[in-house]
């Protein structure tokens, strides 16, 4: 087992260096330059120059990767160029936002599934079918920025029930109570479209399994519906599920870029647009390894335990 | 054999499934809109891109089914014509990017080292989430329809290599392939008249969901304002522009939103019928 | 964790899970915390913190630039100004400065300082902060606009401790407009500045923190030297880049004030109800069309004419700007002392003439780009207006719209490949500075890559004035805009008013001629 994982580690850390290679090419590839922003627009060229100097912008490329590499590997995440403060605050402060509002949606979109998943599999109700349906396909159909707006129309401007966006004032440790009104809108809207899919999935899978023998055994022998939907039914249709939750995961993310643009939710999805807007470099660069990092360390993750269930895996041998 | 031949009628019947119940209905759908935009200059009285005088977002009437918007041109006609956009995206970069995504898939079973390759190529891929995926490639493509196109082509790239490869590998591991490699098939056969045919339904499933995936893709992109480069209308651009002038005139939201719900609706149905008749097998 | 009145009786009468969750937990609605400071009956009372919401993040190197939301709400509230132009006209009042006289041979200015000022960390105010203010903002590091003009000190004494005087190059007509301008900071503490860690002033409001992408916060300054202001207790500024969203968070009344919302979104905020705007007289900005003028076919003097009479000025005043300004081939401002109604109406729609004229130039016309900030809903309606308009006259364009980091680049670089769309200032204050100040106008390097000694000429005859109005001010301004007119390498559409709207809760708000917040006599009603 040790040995698969010393095997995989060189892999990981090759994909990781290559992406940090191609983030740092790729942002100095795009048009634009953060000095002139700096500058402002009424800046003359020798100014955007003196600046340029100043970021070290003008180095060779190479230079600039390697001692921002450097940097790095000792911890040193950087300072930003358009905000000042230090790249590793910056993050923190946003990866802990994100986060918050991931997992209220995710918590959400499970809560929703294990509702209406089993309801839309063991109900004979065409209607109950219908309204599931409708409601589904609406859920996805509907982009996170329109429902975003109906939702702060609605409960924002016209009720004036919940905040229309923004973090509480004294941050989201203060007071739990007052977050969770700040959390309600931008987590529907963004767990929306992943509850549909989630329900839609979790549904058919339990419709697949109580077409099997054995719930038609259950049947005949006269175990109540409710019971076989709960006992075996789910029980099998969730391993499943889980794998597409892990995979809707990655849709989460990115629909916080979009859920925390119409509710202000100062995250890192506004983080590494505003980044990327104003040629932040040192922001965007460290947020796009970071995601890069994520994921190779998901993968990672996931082969492991593969490997720990699969003796073939582990041995290198691939069918 | 027998389970081969078995197979291969199978397969037949199966086609043919789309066209029931709710893919047919589905595909009618899509087909409609699809014809409301290309037929969009015979269905509508003022161009996209004309800008009438004082007419400024006015509400919807008879004259103008949708009203106008901030720029005095019909909302009607910019909403048909922004039809092609998703359009050209779907039936153009979708199939692109699926067909390079499958040859990717492919190409990895073939050899060990072209997986170990392609396989870490696409989990840099991967590792992005679309929509910055999409804020990236904009910044340095600069806005407009060819860039929405590559980006909805980086997107499916990967979803199509990992669902092509692991296809090929199942299906390769069935008896009737072992079969079809004992008396001899080539590799080319084996995948033209074994693997592609038995994938078929978890193809058409994600092809439909690509597709709406890339309706939506428009949509977010415009909304981030990285999408269609002015005057050309695009739904996700009308609809994103429209939800700043609710008060004066509603159906200039609802009218875009409508027909991207229709287009989501139609493929998600699409999917739907694909994923029963694979269920059913 | 007892209820506003208000939204227990919306909660009882709970429309959806919302309503019924919070109504089931019992716990305060957030709303209600808001509401609650906003409903507090008394008229101007001290106390209170107003919230503002901003669409802009700052840019703490950006500080002396003037630009951005953020930036000029940070001016407003923490720092002072030696002088301070009223609203209207161009005579300055005291503010740091209580009184001043010119030098006998028109090359100085002496000003007699406050003595009871003190910054916000309790130091006392004196001349060499002057000093100091005066040269971090002529450092070309901070790209201050004025920047040309605070160079042309050339001696300031300083060796009195409340009076200064400043000797210069050569007579200054603007140096008001640069005493307007230059923020008094404080020299210990100015390391601070450009990471955005200290912003010590002597004005109205201390700086208490900075949440990037989140809130900006103030406090009252209780040493103020105007006695009893300012009235509010607290300043938090929230960022909320989304316009849709800003507009939701001041119609929901979660912002008493929103800073930078379009023309449209202020005039349905006010048919909304409960929203007051502010429309920004004496700030005035303009809006143009400038012209590559090495790029054919706009090398032409006749096609840069037929654009400047294909332009429906009206209607993009009227629907872009909802009326707040008014069409002009000029830059100036009603009360500017260059302002002249005959040449600011030189150029008017008038399609035969733009079509003769582009048939004049001969041959097909090239498709040219015009470039725009793509995200500024303004600018990106003007452009496509513009584009609407050229193609009548038989000018096709090509829209190329950039985000504002590449605009702002191209526009230094004079990188623009054909016509551009954008929006300057400067025009409010003396002539002269216009032209040595806002880049676009800048007669030694521009983005139109337009030189000629005749303009040259009249810039700097215009700025070495010794006094911004008067007679000769007069001659010299006409001829400075029959130069702009004749040479047509920017193009004006119209001179407007920004907006800014608040809601009945926030009151007295004010502001300076760079559009810098002014709270000291705001108060909450």
């Amino acid at each position: 087992m040790l040995t698969y994982v010393l095997r995989r580690v060189p892999s990981a850390l090759l994909v990781l260096l290559l992406a940090s290679m191609l983030i740092f090419l790729l942002l100095r590839l795009i048009p634009g330059d953060p000095a002139a922003t700096l500058a402002g627009p009424d800046a003359s060229p020798e100014a955007v120059a003196a600046i340029r100097g100043e970021l070290g912008l003008d180095r060779p490329v190479p230079e600039q990767y390697l001692d921002w590499l450097g940097a790095l590997l000792t911890g040193d995440l950087g300072r930003s160029y358009l905000i000042g403060g230090r790249v590793g605050d910056l993050l923190a402060d946003g990866a802990a936002n994100t986060l918050v509002l991931a997992s209220a949606s995710l918590v959400l979109a499970v809560a929703l599934a294990a509702v209406l998943g089993p309801l839309w599999a063991a109900g004979r109700n065409r209607w109950l079918d219908r309204a599931l349906t409708g409601f589904t396909t609406a859920a996805v159909a509907l982009p996170p920025y329109v429902t975003g707006v109906l939702l702060v129309l609605l409960f924002g401007v016209a009720a004036r029930l919940l905040p229309t966006g923004g973090v509480p004032p004294g941050g989201l440790a203060d007071r739990p109570d007052i977050t969770v009104q700040y959390l309600l809108m931008p987590a529907v809207c963004l767990a929306l479209p992943v509850a549909a899919v989630l329900t839609r999935f979790f549904g058919e899978s339990l419709r697949t399994e109580l077409g099997r023998d054995h719930v038609t055994t259950a049947t005949a022998a006269g175990i109540p519906r409710h019971r076989i939907v709960l006992r075996h039914a789910v029980r099998n249709a969730v391993p499943a599920s889980v794998t597409v939750l892990g995979l809707q995961v990655g849709n989460l993310l990115g629909g916080a870029v979009l859920v925390e643009a119409v509710f202000s939710w100062p995250g890192l999805g506004m983080l590494v647009q505003q980044g990327i807007d104003r040629r932040d470099y040192p922001v965007v660069q460290v947020l796009l390894l970071l995601s890069v990092a994520v994921f190779v360390l998901v993968q990672l993750c996931t082969d492991l335990v593969h490997a720990g269930l699969d003796p073939r895996v582990r041995l290198g041998s691939r069918s | 054999m027998t389970d081969f031949i078995a197979q291969r009628q199978a397969t037949t019947a199966r086609g043919s499934g789309l066209l029931r119940g709710r893919g047919l209905a589905g595909l009618t759908i899509v087909g409609l809109v699809f014809a409301a935009g290309l037929a969009a200059p015979l269905l509508t009285r003022y161009a996209p891109g004309e800008q009438l005088q004082g007419a400024n977002l006015l509400a919807a009437s008879s004259a103008h089914w949708f009203g106008t918007d901030e720029l005095n041109r019909d909302v009607f006609s910019r909403v048909l014509h922004g039809i092609r956009v998703d359009l050209l995206i779907s039936v153009v970069a979708v199939p692109f990017g699926a067909v390079a995504g499958g040859v990717v898939g492919v190409l990895s079973t073939v050899h060990r080292t072209f997986d170990v390759v392609l396989q870490r190529a696409i989990d840099v891929l991967l590792a992005f989430p679309n929509l910055i995926l999409a804020i990236g490639l904009t910044a340095v493509l600069g806005p407009g329809l060819t860039t929405i196109g590559i980006v909805v082509v980086a997107v499916e790239i990967p979803v199509f290599a990992r669902l092509l490869r692991t296809e090929v590998l199942r299906v390769r591991e069935s008896q009737f392939v072992e079969a079809a490699e004992v008396i001899g098939a080539g590799r080319a056969r084996i995948l033209r008249a074994h693997v592609l045919p038995n994938s078929l339904e978890p193809l058409i499933v994600q092809f439909a969901l690509s597709m709406s995936v890339a309706v939506f893709l428009e949509g977010a992109m415009s909304f981030l304002g990285l999408g269609v480069r002015p005057p050309e209308p695009s739904l996700g651009s009308i609809l994103n522009t429209s939800l700043n002038y609710l008060d004066a005139n509603p159906m200039f939201a609802v009218g875009p939103l409508v027909v991207i719900a229709l287009l989501v609706l139609g493929f998600q149905l699409i999917a739907q019928q694909a994923g029963a008749a694979r269920r059913s097998r | 964790m007892n209820s506003h009145p208000l939204s227990r009786r919306r909660l009882l009468h709970g429309i959806g899970l919302g309503a019924a969750a919070l109504a089931a937990a019992g716990c305060e609605s957030a709303v209600g915390l808001q509401e609650r400071a906003a409903n507090a009956v008394a008229i101007p009372r001290p106390g209170g913190t107003a919230k503002l919401g901003l669409t802009l993040d700052l840019i703490p190197k950006n500080l002396f630039t003037n630009t951005g939301p953020a930036i000029t709400a940070l001016i407003g509230l923490v720092y002072d100004t030696l002088v301070r132009y009223p609203a209207r006209g161009l005579e300055p009042r005291p503010a740091l400065a209580t009184e001043w006289w010119p030098a006998p041979d028109g090359l100085g200015l002496t000003l007699k300082l406050r003595e009871d000022v003190r910054f916000h960390t309790g130091r006392t105010f004196t001349s060499a902060d002057v000093e100091f203010s005066l040269r971090t903002y002529a450092d070309p590091k901070w790209n201050g606009q004025l920047r040309s003009t605070a160079a042309a000190i050339t001696g300031i004494d300083t060796s009195r401790p409340h009076e200064v005087a400043l000797r210069f190059a050569h007579p200054l007509s603007n140096v008001f407009d640069l005493l307007d301008t230059v923020p008094i900071i404080d020299s210990e503490t100015a390391a601070g500045i450009g990471t955005g860690e200290r912003f010590v002033g002597t004005g109205p409001f201390r700086f208490v923190s900075w949440r990037p992408n989140t809130d900006l916060r103030f406090e009252r300054n209780p040493d103020y030297f105007v006695p009893e202001r300012p009235y509010l207790d607290e300043v938090q500024a929230r960022i909320i880049p989304e316009k849709s969203s800003l507009l939701s968070a001041l119609k929901a009344g979660q912002v008493h004030f929103a800073d930078a919302l379009s023309h449209r979104d202020v005039e349905s905020a006010e048919k909304y109800g409960a929203i007051t705007p502010i429309t920004l007289e004496g700030a005035e900005l303009q809006i143009y069309t400038g012209a590559n003028v090495t790029a054919p076919p706009l090398d032409d003097l006749r096609i840069r004419q037929a654009i400047a009479h294909a332009l429906d000025r009206d209607r993009i005043i009227a629907e872009v700007f909802r009326g707040t300004g008014f069409a002009s081939s000029l830059p100036w401002p009603e009360d500017s002392p260059a302002h002249d109604p005959v040449r600011a109406a030189r150029y008017v729609r008038d399609l035969p003439r733009a079509r003769s004229l582009v048939g004049q130039h001969g041959g097909p016309l090239p498709v040219i780009p015009l470039t725009y900030v793509g995200n500024d809903t303004s600018q990106s309606a003007v452009a496509q207006i513009v584009q609407s308009d050229l193609a009548a006259a038989g000018i096709r364009v090509e829209l190329d719209p950039l985000e504002n980091s590449r605009f702002t680049k191209q526009l230094i670089g004079g990188e623009f490949r054909g016509l551009w769309v954008a929006n300057h200032s400067w025009a409010q204050f003396s002539p002269s500075t216009l032209t040595v100040s806002a880049y676009p106008f800048n007669a030694r390097k521009n983005a139109s890559h337009f030189s000629s000694p005749g303009y040259t000429g009249a810039a700097t005859a215009a700025w070495q004035l010794p006094s911004a109005t008067g007679e000769r001010a007069g001659a010299a301004y006409a001829a400075l805009s029959d130069q702009l007119l004749d040479s047509l390498f920017l193009i004006e559409i119209g001179v407007y008013w920004h907006r800014w709207a608040h809601t009945s809760a926030l009151r007295g708000i004010g502001y300076r001629r760079r559009r810098e917040l002014d709270l000291t006599d705001a108060f909450l009603a």
